[in-house]
């Protein structure tokens, strides 16, 4: 028994699949190993049978040999699985704005289930939802890889080609950008520091009137100072270094603000209070713009997470 | 460049292994043993390649193998099989066809 083979062993067999073939590579391995240190290091003992070991391979790299021609999902399938995921996770989302909307459960047979949530909570479950869409698009691919049969699939066109998004912008568009944020920032900043909010009703600032109530107007405007900074902060890393990742974090964290400021109950939020009607359409009116905004960053986000699925997989290609 | 190399090499001695195999294992033999009359022949084979090769070609039914537990080791002695002859004319006459083909571009680049 020489612990480092048989260490060297048990490694390998981790990455290999089906109990009887991995007993007989094993085997085989052992009895190569075995040999080559007897023949060429006159016996086997633990100094000789490292130096063959290392001569070997690495065990992982080892193992994969043997997995040659065995992918998890045909190359051809690649570009389906972003194109699926997106559609899934459209659908996903729109079930999702109206459980938020209606405030109602839906329940799509046999696997899609959204239930009735706040704006917060769906901030929370559309990511789980995108990985859950995700993984049931590549349990599909993975079947049909498997089967080893020639399945044609339906090739749905957007109108908007999502899985081909380019990453935007040019490098001056985005400093007069960084400029504009910036200054915007600061201003809000500004009025914020010296006036605890940066919505006013009327610009004469000796007599300021706040569109808010002082607890609201602090919470909203802390959000968009927020969400301004995040965007400022965004385009200056853009300008040294070019990741998807930039903007996957920017449009996440951006969705979370969104979601604090349904923390704030909307009807009680104004400074001077609206009559009934009035109130309730101020109110609807809000939540409609909020969710317009969340839905275009969720597509940018969604574009972000496309990006760096397909840089990954560019660079497993090769 | 060094690694580029390597690269083309590894992918040229995909399809070259696999008839050195089979035309080598005319005789039954064991793996380290085919390792070392390989080496004797001038040409270096991975270990880690070898025996995943021999066994996706037992798959294909163009060797056959049986494990001999006679001597102090056990060792699984690999051989041809008549399919692994069929496809070792095949290969053979592909590598000669494209071995004429680069020939004949050589040889016409050097008129030029």
């Amino acid at each position: 028994m020489f612990e480092k083979l048989e260490a060297y062993l048990e490694e390998i067999s981790h990455f290999l699949s089906g109990r009887e073939e991995r007993e007989e590579i094993l085997a085989e391995i052992r009895s190569h190993i075995l040999e080559k240190a007897e023949q060429e290091y006159g016996q086997a003992m633990e100094a000789s049978l490292g130096k063959v070991i290392a001569a070997y391979g690495p065990a992982r790299r080892v193992a994969e040999k043997y997995m040659d021609g065995r992918q998890i999902i045909a190359p051809a399938y690649n570009r389906y699985l972003f194109r699926y995921t997106a559609l899934l996770f459209a659908f996903h989302f729109v079930l999702t704005i109206a459980a938020v909307v209606f405030k109602k459960s839906f329940l799509m047979f046999p696997f899609v289930y959204v239930p009735s949530m706040g704006p917060f909570e769906a901030l929370f479950y559309l990511p789980t939802a995108f990985l859950f869409d995700l993984g049931a698009v590549t349990l599909v691919l993975y079947l049909i890889t498997q089967s080893k049969k020639d399945v044609k699939l339906p090739w749905p066109k957007f109108s908007v080609d999502i899985d081909e998004v380019k990453p935007s912008g040019r490098t001056i568009g985005r400093i007069i950008g960084l400029i504009a944020m910036m200054a915007l920032t600061s201003v809000a900043l500004y009025f914020y520091i010296r006036y605890r909010t940066i919505f006013f009703v009327n610009l004469d600032f000796s007599q300021h009137r706040s569109i808010f109530t002082s607890e609201a107007g602090q919470w909203f405007s802390l959000i968009l100072i927020g969400l301004w900074a995040i965007s400022t902060i965004s385009l200056a890393i853009k300008l040294v270094a070019s990741s998807p990742w930039v903007d996957a974090v920017e449009k996440a964290l951006s969705l979370v603000l969104i979601g604090l400021a349904f923390r704030q109950p909307f009807d009680t939020a104004l400074a001077a209070p609206l009559p009934e009607t009035p109130n309730r359409i101020f109110k609807l009116s809000l939540t409609i713009t909020l969710l317009v905004i969340c839905i275009f960053i969720a597509v940018d986000f969604i574009k972000a997470l496309i990006r760096i699925g397909r840089k990954r997989l560019a660079q497993y290609k090769y | 460049m060094d690694s580029e190399i390597s690269n083309f090499e590894t992918e040229m001695n995909r399809g070259f292994l696999q008839i050195l195999v089979l035309a080598l294992l005319e005789k039954d033999m064991y793996g380290y043993a085919m390792v070392r009359t390989i080496r004797d022949l001038g040409y270096e084979v991975e270990e880690n390649t070898l025996y995943p090769l021999l066994r996706r070609l037992e798959k294909n039914g163009w060797v056959k193998s049986k494990w001999d537990v006679g001597e102090d080791r056990p060792r699984k002695f690999y051989g041809i099989t008549d399919a692994g002859r069929g496809l070792r004319t095949e290969l053979l006459g592909i590598w000669r066809k494209q071995d004429q083909i680069l020939k004949q571009l050589t040889e016409e680049k050097n008129h030029v």
